[in-house]
């Protein structure tokens, strides 16, 4: 599990923890059933105190993405289809969010960055046609 | 968990300077506090007013649920200082000087200092007086966490220590932060180190703890707020430090974020941007 903090950032580190953390498990980096490296292991390659890497496993556990097996550690486990659903809206809009502010310091009007959206997506979904396409052909 | 330090009103001038004014402080078990201040804030006259090692003017301070001007032998080997200066006799060598403050410590942990002098290359058979500062440093770090005590006070461990020799420093305190009974204060003027290490975060403003809370909640809270709002209708923000209006709008630095007003900007259709900010920047906005 490579993760990367930046310790000067405003955002907290172990918020940083628990975003990549929770994108790798949406995204399928992590998979189920895996176990997480432990506090101690994390805190001493990110030099950071274990505390907040506590935190951040604990918030996972919350919001349901771990689970602690007593002895062993955290195991990444299988949520709920629906939670899932909406968590992984609210990783999107986060991206989203910063994708539209990041825009706007560059002096790009919304207008032009949703038709680069649109244009990307249709590329995304042409691409995938042809590929469905030449698969169909070749069975 | 209990507080391993309590301070009340203290007070300290020097000549007609107030250096401390009426300052409150609390320090529970297992916390681990970094301390910020300018330069001449008293960070060093705090830290030593805490251990009596300079005396206040007034005010009580309690140390591991004893007086600080009346420590047990008992309780002063369970509490670690690292002097931003050496008051170390120069003319003992580093091995003499170990072996000289061993005698006093119920418990010594020679493996750790045996670990410690050999990753940082230090010469024991050197005078403490032909060291070069950063060694110096090094050699007051063994000595403090030498006892393992239960109580460290580090008075800028860091400011003379070279990149890899901080680094090594950081990963000793990291292992201690695993233990949650250890209680660490530091003062620092490197924010990034207090940013890896740190729970809390305690500002030293104008003789006052001006800001004691934790590091996580303080980024959470103290936060850059941009309105768009040419029409300056709407620029009373709730909980504001400091405010620049511009013809677009304000930006404003607040000390929390108040939700109320934000879903009234949001009904009102009025853009709010909300951006983190480094630490480093908070602690210039409260220090201003």
């Amino acid at each position: 599990m490579k993760l990367n903090i930046s310790p000067s950032s405003g955002i907290p580190i172990y918020k940083q923890i628990y975003e990549q953390v929770q994108r790798m498990i949406i995204n399928n980096q992590i998979e189920v059933g895996v176990l997480l490296p432990s506090v101690r292991q994390i805190a001493s390659e990110l030099d950071v105190n274990p505390m907040t890497i506590s935190k951040a496993y604990g918030l996972l556990e919350e919001r349901g993405f771990l689970e602690r097996q007593r002895g062993k550690g955290m195991l990444v486990v299988q949520r709920d289809q629906r939670i899932s659903e909406q968590e992984k809206l609210s990783v999107l809009t986060k991206m989203i969010n910063e994708l539209v502010n990041q825009a706007g310091q560059m002096g790009v009007e919304t207008f032009v960055l949703a038709e680069l959206f649109n244009k990307e997506i249709s590329q995304q979904d042409n691409k995938k046609n042809i590929k469905t396409m030449i698969e169909k052909d070749q069975e | 968990m209990s507080a391993i330090i309590t301070a009340n009103g203290l007070n300290k001038a020097y000549k007609k300077q107030k250096v401390l004014n009426d300052l409150n402080w609390q320090i529970k078990q297992g916390d681990v506090v970094g301390l910020l201040g300018k330069n001449g804030a008293g960070k060093s006259t705090l830290l030593k007013g805490l251990l009596n090692i300079t005396e206040v003017d007034s005010g009580e301070i309690t140390i591991l649920g004893e007086s600080s001007r009346a420590l047990s032998a008992e309780t002063k080997a369970k509490i670690g200082y690292v002097p931003q200066e050496s008051d170390e006799i120069s003319w003992l060598s580093v091995d003499d000087l170990l072996t000289f403050r061993k005698q006093f410590y119920p418990r010594w942990n020679n493996k750790k200092v045996t670990q410690l002098i050999s990753a940082w290359n230090i010469d024991v058979n050197k005078k403490i007086s032909e060291l070069s500062p950063g060694q110096v440093q090094k050699v007051l770090i063994i000595l403090a966490l030498a006892p393992e005590p239960e109580l460290i006070i580090f008075d800028e461990p860091a400011a003379a220590l070279d990149p890899a020799a901080r680094r090594d420093f950081l990963k000793e305190i990291i292992n201690l932060t695993s233990d949650e009974n250890i209680t660490i204060v530091f003062s620092t003027h490197i924010v990034s180190d207090l940013e890896r290490i740190a729970n809390k975060v305690a500002i030293l403003d104008q003789g006052k703890i001006c800001y004691f809370d934790e590091l996580d909640h303080l980024k959470e809270n103290v936060v850059q707020v941009s309105v768009r709002d040419p029409d300056h209708k709407h620029l009373e923000i709730p909980y504001a430090l400091r405010t620049k209006n511009h013809s677009q709008g304000a930006n404003c630095v607040v000390s929390q974020v108040d939700d109320v007003w934000l879903e009234q900007m949001k009904q009102q259709e009025i853009h709010v941007e909300i951006n983190p900010m480094s630490l480093e920047d908070i602690f210039l906005e409260l220090t201003a």
